[in-house]
């Protein structure tokens, strides 16, 4: 069997298309340059480690924040990773919800993992600011609504808290959708390091334990995928659940985050647009980054038949489209400032141009939204250099807005008293190189160790479908001993469509209520006609999803409203005991990561997953189901189970129609 | 295809899965335990002093008045631990020869103070003011305890910001009429329900709003 799965594949089989981005995850291509550049960003990352150590040891003063500027580069930093987030998180979302054709499915794989993996890393190193920027780190749990013994709640009523809630739940559904999106892959990284690792054993004649640890790793987090059919069809609908409740957190967090400026009354941020230019601005960078990754993976990956030059065109596309969204949102800034601003709202811009950190906001215009403006011509929309220079440069102007917003209101509010300059520090530019090293250091080891594409949307591209059968069929596997129990009939096939034809005539003489056999089908990409010949195509995983989601919302919301209105009462500046609109934007994040929690407990438990050990892993030649096989079960159920009257049925389908390459008699 | 896992691995898998669910379960109620718990409150521990001095035997047995060691309860933010002078009022001419009271005659004849181990500890950034607590008809006993049954003092309640907000936010609840608050064994009488609000009005206590304000200890 595992010379059936070394075969070489050629492109036009499915699994072939994808075969180079597993075998970048499997054989790391780079070699030495991927310990060069991980040696470089664990320096980075030591770093990120140093500068924490003497911070925690001396406080915040060492990024030269004082009474005035309060925030500078640690909320600056924090807000940038936290954009990028959005906009991956945005993107991959987006993605995975438009188009459900093979075209599209094609098209998005060879981006939207990279946007997932780039949303979860952004989030982890973004994620770790709101706490090191805390005058006591250690006491960062305050920020959360758990039982303590000061008898007190955290103040729902301050975006703090929302952001609190907001980067947690971030946390979860990024992880979740990466998670969720990786499974069938971990799956197809398992079966070709198994079949790898035993040929390996094979030649030494004994086996090897390092490959096989390897592989029972990839085993675990595959968490025992198979491919079933049922097992397709509830991870389809959770990935693009959790998707759509992705782009609603990106929303609700940057609501969260924009508001926390704009809900004071300090010059520059207290404007109702902000909430739109940030999450416009977000998005912008997310995308960008996300170009300019995917240039630079599709050139030191060689991978040029995955992201293509039709995906760069659209990702420039896409840049010059955000780019001019986000300049809208700059003019209109400064229109509505110099119509309707007060004076101090007015000197704020001006100084954002003439102050001493002038150099911020024309940063801004130099990188972010000068350069996307190459993109009105097609030659530069199709140049991969071009999409990766000007991604990384809107990356750098985002940054620089974020320091423009912060640094120039803060510096100087309304007292000629109050006015305090700040001046860029090498602390606060160290503690922002260490966490870029941080997350390099993630990317270069998801790079090394994962599918950089997703190979179960590369897969649908080169699902031949209704294409001819190209695998001779091969000779049967010896049928087990007499003794041994049987757990089912396989049937193996190289299409969907035959394993669909072969599902329905088998359907039709057992059905599935009351009968002696159970039918399930596995392959390596979803099978929606295998689905309704099994009569499962209408299970659901919106109600749990949705539930979840409101009960969530709703206990949460319910919690603010007793924490302020009943358990703590507490006059902040007058508001009201019930204010209700500042309990919003927490308790839509905490919706939607409940509802994320909810369906991905549902896709394992419905599944049955994990589940290791499995008696579909005895069919001979089930190692190729994550790659571009089909496998049909008729499981036994009850005594009168008649293994031979099956094999017989499905030998006598025509050729074309159903036949299968091998049958075979599973033991349990 | 061979399987890549022995038939008891997903027992393994489930059980670690399981384990390390009930062990973030447990690690947080243990950990919500030990900061509840007496080791860490230090509430009914009760330390050696220099002097094992007994308010069970002077306050309780004998009936002195609280106030005549802690002389400033009811003018002061502290109430003020005794100098040796006051335990020598008596102590001068009773007990004289004592070896428990050595340690008092040897502080008042060089003039040393005892250094007593302290119970009743806040943190510096709570401003905390005994005497207005007094006078509005806060009891001792609400906050130390019924002392005079502590043969050794030890600390009656965990001074944490519960404790404090419990009783700021319903004060109604725990004010006495002015002759009940050096009564130690004092507990709610019968009619607090509506005792409590009319002395809580004439005293211009303010629970539930004034009383919750950051700045009202934390100044």
């Amino acid at each position: 069997m595992a010379g059936a799965v070394l075969t070489p594949d050629t492109p036009t089989r499915p699994g072939g298309i994808g075969r180079a981005v597993s075998d970048a995850a499997l054989h790391d291509p780079l070699g030495r340059r991927w310990w060069i550049a991980f040696a470089a960003a664990s320096g980075l990352l030591a770093l990120f480690f140093g500068v924490i150590l003497y911070l925690l040891f001396t406080g915040v003063g060492i990024w030269n924040n004082n009474n005035a500027v309060v925030w500078a580069l640690d909320i600056a930093s924090y807000d940038w990773w936290i954009g990028i987030a959005c906009g991956s998180l945005a993107l991959a979302g987006t993605l995975r919800l438009t188009g459900t054709s093979r075209e599209a499915a094609f098209g998005r794989g060879a981006i939207s993992r990279l946007a997932e993996a780039n949303a979860l890393l952004c989030t982890i190193a973004a994620g770790l600011y709101p706490i090191i920027h805390l005058g006591r780190p250690w006491f960062f749990y305050w920020n959360l609504p758990y039982p303590n013994t000061l008898g007190l709640w955290p103040q729902f009523r301050s975006p703090l808290v929302w952001d609190a809630i907001d980067i947690v739940s971030f946390l979860v559904v990024t992880v979740s959708l990466w998670y969720v999106g990786l499974l069938p892959d971990l799956a197809t990284l398992r079966d070709r390091a198994f079949a790898e690792a035993q040929a390996t054993s094979e030649r030494a004649g004994r086996p090897r334990r390092w490959p096989m640890l390897r592989v029972q790793a990839y085993g675990i987090a595959a968490a025992g995928w198979r491919g079933s059919a049922s097992h397709w069809q509830l991870w389809a609908q959770a990935y693009r659940i959790i998707a759509l409740l992705g782009i609603l957190l990106v929303v609700s967090l940057q609501t969260g985050a924009s508001v926390m400026l704009a809900g004071s009354v300090l010059p520059g941020w207290h404007d109702t647009i902000l909430p739109v230019t940030f999450l416009v601005n977000a998005v912008f960078s997310g995308v960008a980054v996300i170009a300019a990754l995917a240039m630079l993976v599709r050139t030191v990956y060689r991978l040029e038949a995955v992201v293509t030059l039709r995906h760069a065109e659209i990702l420039a596309r896409l840049l010059l489209g955000l780019g001019l969204a986000s300049l809208y949102g700059y003019a209109a800034e400064l229109l509505s400032g110099f119509l309707h601003g007060d004076a101090y709202a007015r000197a704020t811009l001006v100084r954002r141009f003439t102050g001493p950190h002038a150099w911020a906001a024309w940063t801004v215009l130099t990188c972010a939204l000068l350069p996307v403006q190459l993109f009105w011509w097609a030659r530069f929309r199709r140049s991969p250099l071009a999409l990766a220079l000007v991604g990384g440069l809107v990356a750098v102007g985002a940054y620089a807005d974020h320091v423009m917003v912060l640094v120039v209101t803060l510096s100087h509010d309304f007292l000629p008293s109050s006015a305090l300059d700040y001046r860029v520090g090498l602390w606060g530019l160290a503690t922002f190189a260490g966490s870029v090293g941080m997350f390099l250091v993630l990317l270069l080891l998801f790079l090394r160790a994962l599918p950089v594409a997703s190979l179960s949307d590369l897969r649908r591209q080169a699902d031949p479908g209704d294409g001819p059968a190209q695998a001779q069929a091969r000779s049967d596997a010896p049928a087990p001993d007499a003794g041994t129990p049987i757990w089912a009939v396989s049937a193996e096939f190289a299409t969907q469509d035959q394993l669909a034809a072969a599902m329905r005539a088998l359907a039709r003489r057992h059905p599935s209520r009351g009968g002696n056999v159970r039918l399930d089908a596995f392959g390596p990409v979803p099978m929606a006609d295998a689905l309704k010949a099994l009569g499962r195509h209408n299970r659901s995983v919106l109600p749990y999803a949705l539930g979840a989601a409101l009960a969530g919302g709703a206990a949460f919301y319910g919690m603010c409203v007793y924490a302020t209105a009943y358990g703590y009462v507490f006059d902040v500046g007058g508001r009201p005991r019930f204010s209700w609109p500042s309990f919003v934007v927490p308790s839509i994040s905490f919706a939607m990561m409940s509802g994320t929690l909810a369906v991905h407990a549902v896709l394992l438990f419905v599944n049955r997953l994990p589940r290791l050990n499995h008696p579909a892993f005895n069919i001979p030649g089930f190692g190729r189901v994550t790659q571009d096989r089909y496998f049909l079960a008729a499981e036994a159920r009850g005594p009168d189970f008649d293994a031979d009257r099956i094999v017989r049925q499905l030998a006598a389908l025509p050729e074309g129609a159903g036949r299968p390459l091998a049958i075979a008699r599973v033991p349990r | 295809m061979a399987q890549l896992f022995a038939p008891g691995a997903d027992a393994l898998l489930r059980l670690a899965l399981l384990s390390g669910a009930a062990l973030i379960a447990g690690g947080a109620v243990l950990v919500a335990g030990i900061a509840r718990s007496d080791y860490v409150t230090g509430v009914g521990i009760a330390p050696a002093q220099p002097v094992p001095f007994s308010h069970k035997h002077h306050s309780g047995e004998l009936g002195i008045d609280c106030r005549y060691c802690h002389t400033t309860v009811e003018t002061q933010a502290t109430a003020g631990l005794p100098p040796t002078q006051t335990c020598m009022t008596c102590h001068s001419q009773i007990w004289t020869g004592s070896d428990m009271l050595k340690p008092v005659r040897d502080s008042y004849a060089s003039g040393e103070p005892l250094r007593w181990v302290r119970l009743n500890k806040l943190p510096q950034y709570v401003y905390y003011n005994h005497s207005v607590h007094v006078t509005k008809g806060i009891g001792c006993s609400t906050c130390h305890g019924d002392v005079t049954t502590m043969q050794m003092t030890y600390r009656a309640n965990a001074f944490e910001m519960q404790f404090c907000l419990d009783c700021h936010q319903a004060p109604e609840r725990w004010v006495r009429t002015p002759d009940q608050v050096w009564n130690m064994n004092w507990s709610p009488p019968a009619n607090q329900a509506t005792l409590g609000p009319q002395l809580v009005a004439k005293n211009h206590i303010h629970g539930g709003d004034r009383l919750l304000e950051c700045g009202i200890c934390h100044r």
